[in-house]
């Protein structure tokens, strides 16, 4: 075979330069597995601000306490869908409790989420809205609202002072549990990264906390423009104290993850181990719309910019929100990026370190890109009813206010 | 010690039958849907491994074969493909070796088959033989030049890429690219179309370097990095640390 024959084969895989393994040129992990980390991260995040506001007497966040939970729910209960998309068979995915495997971090995920759905968020929840359930039940016009409202409240009736007290003891004490699950909902994410000893771009101790933060982040940016964009379509005035304060914590937060990112990468650089080529290759090709660009200029620095001239420069209130708007728009899309550069940036290069790869996102099927807009926005949808349902907004009637 | 039932607030109560409910339902569920025999041997059911092992044999081994058709075995034994068993081209012959007359194993005709070994791929190892399946005599069968039960090349290969394609692709673009591979390797006259039978000898002592490389040597272009072969890298060979056929050392 002489070279002429070689550049005729290199030319079957346009899609590879270098050397790739077989079983590398095509990637496993798709946009699926993207969206996955992309989903519990908002919800990790928009619970850790809903616990500043709990525990921390943030009481400038009051607005976007209730909205936060149910945000963190909404996203919540679609988080596992990517996964049941991409594994197939999600008829067996039960067995998973039935037979669990202590050893498999994977298939403890399960009970990672049980745990923060059923005796974290729901119960939070619940005990948050008990009260109004109660009230709810007997003043709403309609018979089958009164009686939806009715089987909420699971059949309580006390609203006692003692038994509101009650509520929110417990609703407490469930926050302070609430923050290291979420910090284990998350952080396990990471820590299944982190642990392919294999990878190079994944394998680091930082994976969790970097994941954590940037899951912060995203949560704060989330509800931020949530809660914009809502009060908006309801005329309501914005609580500019509240909405500053979001912005600072989005503010504190991106720079202390955009400090943990860059640590991991300074590191990486002076360690310089025999990876670190084929990572700068990648980088400088394959992934430089997305890391360079989008995650970190567009996505960090732009953000945190804008956000400290709006929050701490002299600006009227207008340019403000239009300010943080734009901000938060960009940090979803600066996160979002960051989940692909770890999900595909870790599958782009060849374990031989010789080669990379190309990822093409399907426009059909389960993999593709249709699939993949549906789940980003069945949250919203979600989120729309479950505020119907259970009116997140500071006038109904929050505890706070009574 | 009692609990006063009024103690208990009111709200914990609905929630305990949740969630005792809850859990008490998954382990109904779990008594039920769980397989006796799970977690025997290990994180799986033990009796799938007798369930398998009960389904019937397709194969029937090489054995069976050579037993009717020693004549085939024999040649394929003396040839490249010796470590292949008969079924791995001809299929699962356990019904055949039943019954020979209704039941003939499959002979692969087409091209496509023997790409699955043979079709050009990086990762194989040097020497292995392999063909870009457009541009080596496309539409036609393999088995019209080549017999597949001692597989030979019709024509012997014209130089030492036609086998050794990584090595020559290392060494076109590195600083040895102007040496013949003859200049390092001693290559016998048979081991072009006999090449595990008569192999192409390795260097063995660092003199051959040394022809170019050495102090005083007069062999090789000007440019080549010169050395004091006496003193440098002491006992180690040369290819211990220099990759010969991409010497990353310049002068």
């Amino acid at each position: 075979m002489d070279l002429h024959a070689v550049t005729q084969a290199a030319a079957e895989m346009p899609h590879v330069t270098g050397y790739m393994y077989p079983n590398e040129a095509e990637l496993h992990w798709s946009i699926l597995i993207v969206i996955y980390p992309y989903l519990t991260g908002l919800v990790a995040g928009a619970f850790i601000l809903a616990s500043l506001e709990r525990v921390f007497n943030v009481r400038v966040l009051q607005p976007v306490y209730r909205l936060s939970l149910l945000t963190a729910l909404s996203f919540l209960l679609i988080a596992p869908l990517p996964l049941l998309a991409h594994l197939g068979k999600p008829e067996r995915s039960y067995e998973m409790f039935l037979t669990p495997h202590s050893e498999s971090a994977m298939a403890m995920f399960g009970f990672v989420y049980a745990w923060y759905l059923m005796v974290v968020l729901l119960l939070e929840i619940w005990f948050d809205y008990r009260r109004n359930f109660i009230e709810w039940s007997k003043t709403k016009k309609a018979a089958l609202t009164r009686l939806m409202y009715k089987v909420l409240s699971l059949g309580t009736t006390d609203v006692s002072e003692k038994a509101l007290k009650f509520d929110d003891k417990v609703g407490r004490i469930i926050t302070i549990i609430g923050i290291p699950s979420a910090f284990l909902l998350h952080g396990y994410v990471g820590f299944i990264f982190g642990s392919v000893k294999a990878n190079p771009w994944w394998s680091s101790v930082l994976m969790p906390i970097v994941f954590l933060f940037s899951a912060i982040v995203s949560g704060i940016a989330m509800v931020l423009l949530i809660y914009m964009v809502t009060s908006m379509f309801r005329v309501k005035e914005i609580s500019m104290p509240c909405l500053n304060r979001l912005a600072e914590l989005l503010f504190y937060a991106l720079i202390v993850d955009f400090s943990l990112e860059l640590l991991d990468f300074i590191q990486r650089l002076y360690e310089s181990e025999e990876s670190i080529h084929i990572l700068s290759d990648m980088i400088s090709s394959r992934l430089f719309i997305s890391l360079i660009v989008t995650q970190i200029m567009l996505g960090t620095l732009l953000p945190i910019f804008s956000i400290a001239m709006a929050r701490f420069g002299r600006f009227p209130d207008e340019m403000k929100r239009v300010t943080y708007l734009f901000a938060a728009l960009l940090v979803q899309l600066g996160i979002f990026s960051t989940r692909w550069n770890v999900v595909i940036g870790g599958q782009l290069f060849s374990k031989s370190l010789r080669g990379l790869t190309t990822y093409k996102l399907d426009v059909f099927g389960l993999e593709g890109i249709l699939v993949s807009g549906v789940l980003l926005i069945t949250p919203f949808i979600i989120l729309a009813v479950l505020s119907r349902i259970l009116p997140p907004w500071m006038e109904s009637g929050h505890r706070a206010s009574t | 010690m009692t609990i006063k039932a009024s103690s208990v607030p009111q709200q914990v109560i609905p929630l305990a039958i949740i969630f005792a409910a809850g859990i008490t339902g998954l382990l109904v569920i779990r008594h039920f849907l769980v397989p006796d025999t799970f977690g025997e041997h290990g994180h799986y059911r033990a009796d799938a491994v007798d369930e398998i092992a009960a389904l019937p044999v397709s194969y029937a081994g090489y054995q069976a074969c050579v037993d009717c058709h020693d004549d085939i075995f024999t040649a394929k034994q003396s040839s490249f493909h010796k470590g292949l068993s008969c079924e791995t081209c001809h299929g699962p012959a356990g019904q055949h070796v039943e019954d020979q007359d209704k039941f003939k194993p499959a002979k692969p005709h087409g091209r496509e088959f023997c790409i699955l070994c043979h079709g050009y791929n990086v990762s194989r190892p040097s020497g292995f033989p392999q063909i870009l399946p457009n541009m080596h005599n496309p539409g036609k069968a393999c088995v019209g030049c080549h017999d597949p039960h001692k597989p030979t090349t019709p024509r012997p290969p014209g130089d030492c890429s036609a086998c050794h394609a990584g090595i020559a692709n290392q060494k076109a673009v590195s600083h040895h690219t102007d040496l013949q591979c003859n200049t390092c390797h001693e290559v016998p006259k048979d081991h072009i179309t006999q090449p595990r039978l008569s192999r192409a000898e390795k260097p063995t002592s660092r003199d051959i370097c040394g022809k170019c490389h050495g102090k005083d040597a007069t062999g090789g272009i000007e440019e080549a990095p010169r050395i004091d072969m006496a003193s440098h890298g002491g006992r180690y060979m040369c290819w211990d640390c220099h990759y010969p056929h991409d010497p990353e050392a310049t002068k």
